[in-house]
């Protein structure tokens, strides 16, 4: 009783412990909560330099803006003190930096840097359109013309266009025929300026002509749409801008990229510059010029307003030491840190709930699987390998042999039909089938087995059954690791950990029914009557 | 909501014990883990019941060697009914009841079986065939023949009286049978049917198949409830004898009635179920709270 009473105090002061570090930090970290939930964070650094003709020598360029799926702060912008830096708001809210000098001859630098937080954004087409309303009318129409590279208006564009349009049945499905129509031209490094009508010509396009096309055939059946410019942000130093589309829908700018084959969706990490049919940098012809864009992508917590730094500084303990300075990849932290959740998550479904499912931990290392796959294509893997392999090992079953080597063959069974079905995915381009690599096969194995041995001790309908309950224990655990948030407060209170092994030992030592206990003592706990 | 996640009200309201408490308040504080072996393993819990002089089915042979298969069986030809059991088996698998017919030969489950097709059923048990791959020992012992009480309930199968011990005071007890579902098996789940054992006065009470309470057991007519149990001081006075003779102390003890013996212990178990309390739609609380 000692032992057990001493034990309850260490736990007890643990506990305390962890609940004031977290206490230390809790105010500081509510102050900069951030409700923009970037996915991505990346500093971008334009670096720009070149030789002054002898006339004034002018480079130009866009300034992002922010919007509701990107933020732009810390904006810092240095220059040799030879250049007059000017920012101003053009049409259609583009915003141009110009650097102009009037010495001649001369070497210039600018470097213009700034942190993009990103995140994706999806939106929802319609099958009919709307027809654009009164107040928009006026700055829409331009967005319907012809341009010199845009030829809406040509015969050829109005051909294909009327051919893409034919036997549709909505709006919605003459866009999606013309996303399909550009998305299907093979795409080429052409860096030279493509238009609508050359894409067509050639077959061939990178994402300047391919916008393009889509916009010239969007216009040319009436949709007002329109070029977008800007920057697929990755972690490397790159050269290369992007262009995409935007159709104008029920009041909306619509992102397609039919490049990239993002369809009304536009990723984290896509930086909006410009909107129209502009380059992104332009500068005295005839000089002597190059850049590069220098992108690196920043640790951050998606929830938090704070750099690195300020999230160093925090008082108390936390672990974004080891994903500032890269000790651990980010995935690997992530699952480290999820485990521990899992696995006090199953004891309360086991002891708790009761739910009785094969393999102690199989659930939660099931829907670590999950999150790489998808919730319904990963189930679906899952119950189908667990049925597939205990049928193909059914007739080792058959011949009375023992435990291990049984184990064995059903462990090669699973890797050759996961390096088959993976092969067969690749080859035919069926994405889920090469999703299978992800599962842990170990340990699938072993619920394999414990399924078909199951299936004969207890007949099929009581192993159906406990595997519908590994199933809900899965959903249960994907669910709660699914949260995007979660690795990150794992990661800023790590004591999180102390308050997992004092709930555990208060599970270890819970007396009560069980949820399922409930229902099968049904008789003896209802009131007779 | 605390008490919706954790059951206060209806755990604290209720006399039923469920598996959290039964493991943390019975089993643990009462069994300690190294004597697990003495319940599990046959050989073991009969070295036991032989030293104290309980009574259970005599031990023809104990075979641990591939070797020794051969001359053990000649030592028990010449017995006219056996049973082959694993000493670590679980949930009655690789158990072979054999008896000779008129003319000498072995019969299993109805059939003339060969002393190879024996061999072989003993060298699957030693290989560890039916516990988990882990070597075992094979048991030869008496074959118990059912006294005709249980006839009259239903003539097939062996049944057997489970009682849950805890410091040697019998707390509960239930007779297990087997039905046609259940193929042999007096398992509550593996379609055997419970029947409430009334421990004071002896007698059989309700009968439970796992949905449902009636007087009858399913596949005969005969009026169960209030029947009473023969050797029933006896059957307390083995199962309080065994539970003294183990340093177990939270205990399910398997007995049947032998025809011409009488009680007979079978086995013993550690971690006994808890559909007990559904048989005899009584918490085991309850029943612990009036014997301490």
């Amino acid at each position: 009783m000692n032992s057990k009473t001493n034990l309850t105090i260490a736990l007890i002061i643990i506990i305390a412990i962890a609940i004031t570090s977290i206490g230390f930090k809790i105010n500081p970290i509510l102050d900069h909560y951030d409700n923009f939930n970037p996915e991505k964070v990346y500093t971008i650094k334009y670096r720009f330099f070149f030789k002054s003709s002898d006339r004034e020598t002018s480079l130009k360029t866009y300034l992002p803006r922010s919007n509701s799926r990107q933020r732009i702060s810390e904006e810092k912008i240095k220059n040799d003190t030879a250049l007059f830096f000017s920012k101003k708001e053009e049409k259609h809210k583009n915003i141009r930096a110009i650097w102009k000098t009037k010495n001649k001859d001369t070497y210039n630098s600018v470097d213009y840097e700034f942190t993009f937080a990103g995140k994706a954004k999806g939106f929802k087409v319609p099958q009919k359109f709307d027809l654009v309303s009164e107040k928009h009318v006026n700055h829409i129409i331009e967005y319907l013309n012809p341009t010199t590279n845009i030829q809406s208006g040509d015969e050829i564009i109005r051909t294909l266009a009327t051919r893409l349009s034919q036997n549709v049945k909505n709006d919605r499905e003459v866009i999606k025929n013309i996303f399909d129509y550009v998305y299907g031209i093979p795409s080429a490094p052409i860096i030279t300026l493509t238009d609508a009508i050359t894409t067509i010509e050639q077959n061939r396009a990178s994402c300047n002509g391919k916008s393009r096309l889509f916009v010239a055939l969007s216009r040319s059946l009436g949709y007002p749409a329109r070029v977008k410019g800007g920057i697929i942000v990755e972690n490397a130093d790159k050269r290369t801008s992007h262009a995409w589309a935007e159709v104008f829908i029920n009041e909306n700018w619509v992102p397609f990229d039919a490049l990239n084959n993002h369809f009304a969706y536009l990723p984290a990490n896509y930086l909006e510059l410009y909107h129209g049919d502009k380059s992104l940098i332009t500068h005295t012809p005839g000089i002597q010029f190059d850049y590069t864009y220098e992108i690196k992508e920043v640790n951050h917590v998606s929830f938090l307003k704070m750099n690195s730094e300020e999230l160093n500084n925090l008082p108390g303990f936390s672990l974004w030491t080891l994903v500032d300075k890269k000790v651990i990849p980010m995935g690997s932290l992530r699952l480290l840190l999820l485990l521990p959740i899992g696995g006090l998550l199953v004891a309360f479904l086991r002891n708790i709930v009761g739910l009785k499912t094969f393999g102690v931990f199989l659930p939660v290392l099931i829907a670590f699987s999950l999150l790489h796959t998808g919730y319904v294509s990963g189930i679906a893997i899952f119950v189908g390998l667990i049925m597939f392999i205990g049928l193909i090992s059914y007739p080792f079953d058959k011949l009375g042999l023992l435990y291990t080597p049984k184990l064995v063959i059903s462990l090669t069974i699973m890797v050759s039909v996961i390096l088959i079905a993976t092969h067969f995915g690749i080859k035919n381009d069926i994405d889920w089938l090469t999703k299978l690599t992800f599962f842990p096969i170990i340990i699938l194995t072993i619920a394999t087995e414990r399924f078909s041995r199951s299936t004969l001790e207890d007949g099929y309908i009581k192993a159906i059954d406990k595997l519908f309950q590994t199933l809900i224990a899965t959903s249960i655990s994907y669910l709660i690791l699914s949260l995007s948030w979660l690795p990150s407060i794992l990661i800023l209170f790590p004591e999180i950990v102390l308050i997992i092994i004092g709930s555990a030992t208060f599970l270890g030592r819970y007396i009560g029914i069980r949820w399922v206990e409930l229902v099968r003592f049904r008789p003896l706990l209802e009131p007779e009557k | 909501m605390f008490s919706i996640i954790f059951n206060k009200k209806s755990a604290s309201a209720s006399n039923v014990i469920g598996l959290n408490e039964r493991n943390i308040r019975l089993i643990y504080p009462n069994n300690p883990k190294k004597y697990y072996p003495l319940a599990d393993d046959k050989v073991l819990t009969k070295e036991v019941l032989h030293k104290n002089d309980i009574p259970c089915a005599k031990t023809y042979a104990v075979i641990e060697y591939n070797s020794d298969i051969k001359s053990a069986w000649e030592s028990c030809k010449k017995y006219k009914a056996l049973a082959i059991k694993p000493a670590n088996g679980c949930g009655g698998g690789g158990i072979k009841i054999l008896k000779k017919d008129k003319e000498g030969n072995w019969m299993s489950s109805g059939e003339i079986i060969s002393d190879r097709e024996i061999f072989q059923h003993m060298a699957s048990i030693i290989m560890g065939f039916f516990s988990l791959g882990s070597h075992d020992r094979v048991l030869i012992e008496e074959c118990i023949e059912p006294h005709p009480f249980f006839q009259e309930i239903y003539p097939s199968g062996v049944p057997d009286f489970r009682i849950i011990t805890l410091n040697s005071i019998p707390l509960m007890g239930m007779l297990r049978m087997p039905t046609e579902k259940s193929d042999g098996k007096a398992n509550l789940h593996q379609n055997g049917v419970g029947i409430g054992v009334d421990m004071q006065e002896g007698r059989l009470l309700e009968v439970y198949d796992g949905k449902k309470y009636s007087n009858h057991h399913p596949d005969s007519t005969f009026l169960v409830n209030g029947a009473p149990i023969p050797y029933w001081k006896e059957i307390l006075e083995i199962a309080v004898a065994t539970a003294k003779a183990f340093p177990l102390n939270y205990l399910g003890i398997d007995i049947v009635i032998d025809k011409n013996k009488g009680p007979q212990i079978m086995e013993i178990n550690v971690r006994p179920g808890l559909g007990i309390q559904l048989v005899n739609k009584t918490g085991l609380k309850e029943v612990i709270k009036h014997a301490i």
